[in-house]
Order: structure tokens, then C-alpha cells, then sequence
């Protein structure tokens, strides 16, 4: 197994989280215009994590509401990594509100709009970093890791055997209205070194 | 006397990236500004007679530059510079007082002719 | 390979490989009409793609929700991005037939689904490409497993013939009447019922006819006692626990019961009847397992004194 650095250069953290603002800001974009609102635009963070973080990034995230969860893989030119967008539970209201969903708000109608939410500003995202990279990523289909459920499920699933990895997390609010996502870019441990280099590339 | 350019974004890498996409032969005198704090006491000093201006930034935003110079009445021509890119937020700063709204990444050609359109970049 | 490379032979191969893929190919324009339609959607929809062009889609296909599909496909337009559907949203977009009888292990084909961008020479997007995948294999064993953990919690805690617990998910019930008993002085019950020779009626009525007397006497159990407190400890032992009851009590439940299965007799049409042991909560007893035993042995000595009984079991007095 490829080791990663501890830690990242200033510089390359910088690039990291530059390179990461302008692909959110295409995703908000895109989210705005689907819900004809005005997305707030966070400073990202860039870190590299532990294994053990994860839980712990996850219900910073979540807090102690109950969360649902989407998971999408990305992988292109030798990159690879899973996007997750941990919802609030309480943010469907609002968001169908948005959307213009007519009739209940069910299970159904959530994974509905759990899913369009999902595409649009994951899509956005991967597709953002790509451009700026020169990387297509392709993406596979979306696995909803649970809806309802308390952040320490949302993992328990997965076999995470990595020990330490290149974490983005951004945190996606909507202007006057109640809703609240946290989209997290994971990378594989062996995708870090590659990544690094097209960053070490950029920052010549 | 070279006009006095203030380039004020938080991340280094973008403001190298910005430095670069000035027509090379703009004779400026470039300046930096880590976050919109710098930036404010830049531009009291004299140094941002053009200000190319990010909005997410820490400390103070780029719309908190906006009021500020809009409120002191400092003499700067503010080109926003950002990755937010929805609609709202160019209207916003158009109304806080910006001159132009480039989109990052920022692309040189893009520079240019934000700069030639309103009459910057004249007399080379 | 850019545009320029492309030679004639590669186009044509590209074509090939397009209809031959295992997975659907459908080219949209912004009125929905069909311009591409591979070998996979023929194939299954039996729809050729000389029938499908210019079709659209929603017209050839009244299963597709419109307004739905809409939602999911005009991001993709405005937006130039990719979107998804899942099967857990809509099992299917198409409504294709399972078509491998062999194999196939649902009536109908779960889909999962892409849509992505066409971007034109003028790099406008005035068509989208729809992905159709085949996932009906992950949907059902997904499934499977989730009905499999279902029955699995079942089978670990009750009996699946009965559906009464089984002996280990009933024994912490007998702990706790132990508890209840040593701190509040509340008297309960335990009634161990056995079958009496029922190897023979097996014999005569056969496995399913006698199941069958075991399920009718599992649900005679259950109305005599609260819930979680009656269980199938054996073959054909059973076990109820009557909490706050009193010794003549349990001894008439028991009776009741005694007899009511001996009146399984006339319509099984061979002698059904049972013996009871019964065992009152008692300072005495340290577990659950010790109670059960004295229970046992009262039961012993209903079957050693001629079967069909109801016994008592009697505590040494310690004077």
C-alpha cells in the first residue's frame, strides 16, 4: 500500500481548497438554479484524515439529528473516491418546498429529492475538480446509505482499510430557508500521490 | 506614475494564478492581500487603484470589502473575482459597487477584456 | 483518440460494440424524441430502431411517468450535468420482462439509470444520452438479504413451526419471574407440558397431520398466558410461565388446558393427550434452570403415575 503524507504542503492545501471553491461554486450554481435560491458558500476544508476521523467529521456534520445519506464513487485517470452528502433530516420540508413537490413528503418523495439534490451538486462538484485537474470522472450510480438514521449507522456498512486519506469536506447551507447538507470528497489512499502531483503540476 | 494593482484573495495559489493572467504588458505595480482586512488597509494606503477581489475569504468577506469602500468612499475600481458564480451573487456585488465580475478560474483573455471594456487597460 | 484519428473502421467498430453492449442506449432530443436506440433496447422492449426513431419516448412508452422523467432529464439539458435514478426509487423505467428462465429470478427488469449530456460541435446541449442498466440481480439479492436478516432474527429467537420463542430467547422471562418473586413476594407459575406417546400418533397421522396438532396446541399456549411467556422448549415439550398466580390457579389453567388437548382427539381421530408438570416461584430457586427442573420432575411423576395428569411439584420444607 502506497503511504500517504502526514501531511499536506501549505501550498498544496491552498490549491487544494482553491481548486475545491471554484467547483463548489459551479455546484451552488447549479443547486440555484434547481431550487431558485441562493446557496451560502463556505470556506472548504482540506485536510488529511485519519480512519478513526471519519465518525467524527460525519457527526460534526450530522450533529445529533437524524441524517440520510447518499454515497457516490468517482474515478478517472488513475483517481478514485466516493463523495458522500449527508442531508438533515429536517431539510426536506424545505427543500421539496423548493422543488415544488407536490403530495406527501413520504419515504418515497424524500429519496426522490434526496436524489435529485444528490446528482446535481455531487455532479457539479466531481465535474468541477475534473475540469480544473483535466481528469474525466466518471461517476457511478448513487447508494443511498440510509434515511433516518444516526450518523454512527451511515458508516457501518462500509470496510474502511485505510488508514489515512485526503478529506474535503464543504458545508452547504441555503439562505433563509432551513436546510442544511454537508458533502464529503474522500479519496483512496493510493489516489493521493497522483493527485498530489497534478496539484505540485498547477502550483508550477 | 504606474497605477497601483491590489490583488486580495486568501488563497496564495489563486493569486498567483491571478498575477499571471494580467496582460503582460500592463505596466502595474501588482500588490497582495491575504483576506479582505489586508486588503481594506491596502487600499488606504494607496494600493488598489484596480482591486481584483475574492468574495469567500476569512476574516473579512468580499462583500465586507464592498461596504467598506463603498462607506469610506476610498478610491478603488473593484473587479470581483470568484468562484461563486450564481447570479444572486454577481447581482449583489454589481449593487455593492463592483465594476465587473470575473468567474474563476480566472482566464487571461477574460482579464483582458474586463480591463479594455472600461477603459483600464488604455494607453499601452 | 481525437476526432481526426477516427478512421472509417473505427466508427464502424464503435457501432458494433454500441449495439452489442449489455446495457441500453437511448439518444434524446429536447422533445424527447428517439435518435439512437441500441441492440439491448430492441432486444427487450421488441421494438426495432427503425420503429423507435422519431418516436417519443413517452408515446412509445405510457410506463415512463412524464412529468417524473422530466424532473430527472431537464437538469441535464440546463445544467449540462449527469443525474441518476436507482432502483430503490422506480424498480424500472422500461417495463422489460425477465428473459432468462433459467436464471431469472423476477418477473420483471429493476433498472438502474443514467442520463448524461451530448454536447454538440457548438458545444450546446440539444441531446441527452439515457443509460439503461440491468441491475436486477444486486436488486434481488439485496432483497433476499434483507427478508433472509428478517427471518434469520426469527429463527434465533422463535420457533418457526410455532412461532413461540424458543427455549433460549424464553428461559430470561424465568430469571426474571425468579427476581420478581425474591423482591416482591409476587408468585408465579411455571407449567412444562409433554405430549404423551407421540411418537405414535406421529406414526399414525403422519408428520404433517401432527404438526399440525402442535401448532393448535402452541396457539391454545398463547391465549392462556401473557406474551413472551410461552415457548416450545422441545420436540413436543412445551413451557408457559402464568405470572401472579397462585398455586390453585396454576392447577386449574393446567387442568383447562390437560383437557382441552385430550379434545384433540376426536377430530385428529387417534388419541391426543398430554401431562403437566407444574412448579410454583420459590425462595429456593437460584435459576432459571433450576426451576425447570423441579417443573421436569413434576412432569416425570405425571407420566410415571399413568400419563394424561396434571402434577404439583411439592418444595422440601426446611424445619
Amino acid at each position: 500500500m502506497t503511504s500517504v503524507p502526514a501531511i499536506l504542503t501549505e501550498d498544496q492545501r491552498d490549491c487544494y481548497q482553491e481548486i475545491t471553491n471554484v467547483a463548489m461554486g459551479q455546484a451552488a450554481d447549479s443547486l440555484a438554479r434547481l431550487l431558485g435560491a441562493y446557496v451560502v458558500l463556505p470556506i472548504p476544508r482540506v485536510s488529511i484524515i485519519e480512519c478513526s476521523e471519519l465518525n467524527m467529521a460525519l457527526h460534526e456534520a450530522g450533529s445529533d439529528d437524524s441524517v440520510s445519506a447518499v454515497c457516490q464513487g468517482f474515478i478517472g485517470a488513475g483517481i478514485a473516491g466516493e463523495a458522500l452528502l449527508l442531508f438533515n433530516d429536517t431539510s426536506f420540508a424545505s427543500l421539496a418546498s423548493l422543488m415544488k413537490y407536490a403530495g406527501p413528503l413520504n419515504h418515497q418523495a424524500e429519496l426522490e429529492l434526496l436524489m435529485d439534490t444528490a446528482s446535481v451538486l455531487i455532479g457539479a462538484c466531481v465535474q468541477g475538480l475534473g475540469d480544473q485537474l483535466e481528469i474525466h470522472f466518471n461517476q457511478s450510480h448513487p447508494v443511498v446509505l440510509g434515511q433516518h438514521c444516526q450518523t454512527d449507522d451511515i458508516l457501518r456498512s462500509g470496510n474502511q482499510a485505510w488508514q489515512r486519506t485526503l478529506a474535503i469536506e464543504i458545508h452547504y447551507t441555503i439562505e433563509h430557508m432551513n436546510i442544511d447538507c454537508e458533502l464529503l470528497l474522500l479519496f483512496t489512499e493510493e489516489s493521493v500521490k497522483t493527485l498530489n502531483k497534478k496539484i505540485d503540476f498547477l502550483l508550477d | 506614475m504606474n497605477l497601483n494593482v491590489l490583488i486580495c484573495d486568501d488563497s496564495s495559489f489563486a493569486r498567483k494564478q491571478m498575477a499571471r493572467a494580467l496582460p503582460p504588458e500592463w505596466n502595474v505595480e501588482v500588490h497582495f492581500a491575504g483576506d479582505g482586512v489586508e486588503g481594506v488597509s491596502a487600499i488606504r494606503e494607496g494600493k488598489g487603484d484596480v482591486v481584483f477581489l475574492d468574495l469567500t475569504m476569512p476574516n473579512l468577506d468580499g462583500y465586507g470589502v464592498l461596504e467598506t469602500i463603498r462607506r469610506d468612499d476610498l478610491p478603488a475600481m473593484v473587479i470581483v473575482v470568484s468562484g461563486d458564480i450564481q447570479p444572486d451573487a454577481q447581482e449583489r456585488v454589481k449593487a455593492l459597487g463592483a465594476m465587473a465580475f470575473i468567474k474563476k478560474p480566472i482566464d487571461a483573455g477574460k482579464a483582458r477584456d474586463v480591463l479594455t471594456e472600461y477603459g483600464i487597460l488604455t494607453g499601452v | 483518440m481525437t476526432q481526426g484519428q477516427i478512421e472509417i473502421t473505427d466508427i464502424h467498430w464503435l457501432m458494433d460494440i454500441l449495439q452489442n453492449i449489455d446495457v441500453g442506449l437511448v439518444v434524446l432530443d429536447r422533445d424527447y424524441r428517439i435518435h439512437l436506440w441500441n441492440g439491448f433496447m430492441e432486444s427487450h422492449s421488441g421494438i426495432s430502431p427503425q420503429k423507435a426513431k422519431d418516436q417519443i419516448l413517452f408515446s412509445l412508452f405510457d410506463e415512463i411517468p412524464e412529468a417524473w422523467f422530466r424532473q430527472k432529464a431537464e437538469p441535464v439539458f440546463q445544467l449540462r450535468t449527469r443525474t441518476f435514478t436507482i432502483w430503490e426509487q422506480r424498480p424500472f423505467l422500461f417495463r422489460f420482462y425477465n428473459s432468462r428462465p433459467i436464471t431469472g429470478q423476477s418477473e420483471l427488469m429493476f433498472q438502474n439509470t443514467t442520463i448524461i449530456p451530448l454536447e454538440s460541435l457548438d458545444r450546446t446541449v440539444n441531446h441527452i444520452c439515457l443509460i439503461v442498466y440491468d441491475v436486477t440481480d444486486t436488486a434481488i439479492s439485496r432483497g433476499e438479504v434483507s427478508k433472509a436478516n428478517e427471518s434469520l432474527s426469527a429463527v434465533t429467537s422463535k420457533d418457526s413451526l410455532t412461532g413461540l420463542l424458543n427455549r433460549d430467547s424464553w428461559l430470561p422471562t424465568l430469571d426474571h419471574a425468579i427476581a420478581e418473586h425474591r423482591n416482591h413476594q409476587q408468585s408465579s407459575a411455571l407449567l412444562v407440558v409433554d405430549l404423551d406417546h407421540f411418537r405414535d400418533v406421529n406414526r399414525v397421522l403422519g408428520h404433517v397431520r401432527s404438526d399440525e396438532i402442535l401448532k393448535r396446541i402452541a396457539t391454545a399456549l398463547s391465549t392462556l398466558a401473557q406474551e413472551n411467556c410461552t415457548a416450545r422448549i422441545g420436540g413436543e415439550l412445551f413451557a408457559l410461565l402464568l405470572k401472579n398466580t397462585e398455586s390453585e390457579q396454576a392447577i386449574a389453567t393446567a387442568e383447562r388446558l390437560r383437557r382441552g388437548i385430550a379434545g384433540l382427539t376426536k377430530s385428529a381421530g387417534t388419541d391426543i393427550s398430554a401431562s403437566v408438570g407444574v412448579a410454583m416461584s420459590h425462595d429456593a430457586l437460584t435459576d432459571a434452570q433450576d426451576w425447570l427442573n423441579c417443573a421436569d420432575k413434576a412432569l416425570y411423576h405425571a407420566k410415571e403415575s399413568g400419563k394424561n395428569k396434571t402434577t404439583l411439584y411439592q418444595y422440601k420444607t426446611q424445619e
